[in-house]
């Protein structure tokens, strides 16, 4: 893909959002059609599959297939039988920071079977995905190694998957530190970021405790989405332009069959601000 | 972009239509601080017409209100639209500015 604007930077920044993420396809199908090329990918949680397949550069087509054969109920299927019991006898089962009420050896092996040994290096499009410390909440930005691992990191919804090691850290999911980590690009210099973001949804209807939890965690995340996008707005030295698909219909974690969808949303969402960014980006010295 | 601006009562309507993005902002900013260096700080923004905000357009925003707050005025929007709406929202801006569904209301709010 070509520049528009050879001396402005563009960044696409792809928030947690789990399946939804599969809407930034949609957007890249629009820039790929106006040739507008992109010089920094970022994502977290379910944002990190997509934006590493963009970083690699596969065809919208290979992105879809992929997840459809990774993201599917399999990768929740086999609990962790040591985690219930950590439940019931802490002590006993040495309850500790690697718990997870999920076993993550599929979730792992899909994620190795979509990536293989693909790393941060083999990428088109300068790649960066977003963690979190579980011992110190830090954010952690991942930009080399092998990029299933770095996924699977920033995949660790607390909870049900346990952290994943790296380089000796525990990490948790990148939602817990910033559901938009529009802030990596800002540090890169990028001078317009376009940021997908999606707000967690709220529980129909609380009927256990792990829609309790995640009806919490929503809550949370949500607000923190709002303060981190605030604030990273009013930072940025030039343009940052939200992409905010609208979905009229409830996306549930595992909703692959509507991707279809979600992607058509992001094209509508990327086609509304489309002409502004075609503007910006043939004005010169853009800033704010 | 249009920008104008009349008195209702002493308080300034400014009717905006079109974008408030990076092209914009600066022209937008210099007419707001304009009608602030007139002494007027009792500010409505009809965002009736617009129908794009980005992040330079959310700084205008926040910049004319500190203007108009500091010296104990206040800028409210009435009339924002869906799209804008939902920027707002995210960003927090909802948090901290007065909104109101039309410009009357706005109007009515400062009395």
């Amino acid at each position: 893909m070509a520049l528009v604007n050879e001396n402005t930077r563009l960044a696409l920044v792809i928030g947690s959002g789990s399946v939804k993420c599969a809407a930034a396809l949609g957007l890249m199908k629009v820039l790929e059609r106006e040739n507008i090329g992109v010089n920094l990918v970022v994502g977290c949680s379910g944002g990190a599959l997509y934006a590493a397949s963009i970083a690699l550069g596969w065809p919208v087509e290979t992105s879809i297939d992929k997840t459809l054969s990774l993201w599917t109920r399999r990768v929740t299927e086999k609990r962790s039988r040591k985690a219930v019991l950590q439940i019931i006898l802490p002590g006993l089962f040495h309850f500790d920071e690697n718990f997870g009420l999920i076993d993550d050896s599929r979730l792992n092996r899909q994620l190795y079977g979509a990536f293989g040994e693909a790393s941060f290096a083999d990428t088109h499009i300068p790649l960066h995905i977003a963690a979190t410390d579980f011992f110190d909440g830090e954010q952690v930005v991942l930009s080399s190694g092998l990029i299933w691992e770095a996924i699977r990191a920033s995949l660790s919804i607390p909870y049900v998957f346990p952290p994943y090691r790296v380089a000796g850290r525990a990490l948790i999911d990148g939602y817990q530190s910033d559901p938009l980590p529009v802030g990596i690009a800002i540090k890169e210099g990028i001078d317009i970021i376009l940021a997908m973001g999606f707000e967690s949804p709220y529980q129909e209807r609380i009927t256990s405790l792990m829609r309790y939890n995640f009806q919490i965690s929503s809550v949370t995340s949500n607000n923190l989405l709002k303060t981190n996008f605030a604030f990273h707005n009013l930072a940025h030295h030039s343009e940052i332009i939200p992409i905010l698909p609208e979905f009229t219909q409830r996306i549930h974690l595992f909703d692959t069959e509507k991707i279809p969808y979600i992607i058509d949303e992001g094209e509508k969402a990327a086609e509304q601000a489309l002409p502004y960014l075609k503007r910006l980006l043939g004005a010169t010295g853009v800033s704010g | 972009m249009e920008i104008s601006d009349r008195q209702i009562n002493g308080i300034t309507v400014i009717a905006l239509a079109g974008s408030i993005d990076a092209l914009t902002a600066p022209a937008i900013a210099e007419s707001i601080n304009g009608i602030i260096s007139r002494g007027e700080i009792n500010l409505v923004a009809d965002f009736h017409g617009i129908d794009y905000t980005s992040s330079a357009g959310l700084r205008v925003l926040l910049g004319a209100v500190k203007e108009t707050r500091s010296r104990g005025g206040d800028l409210r929007l009435a009339a924002v639209q869906l799209d804008v709406m939902k920027v707002l929202k995210l960003s927090g801006f909802t948090n901290i500015l007065k909104l109101y569904d039309d410009v009357d209301s706005a109007l009515a709010s400062f009395s």
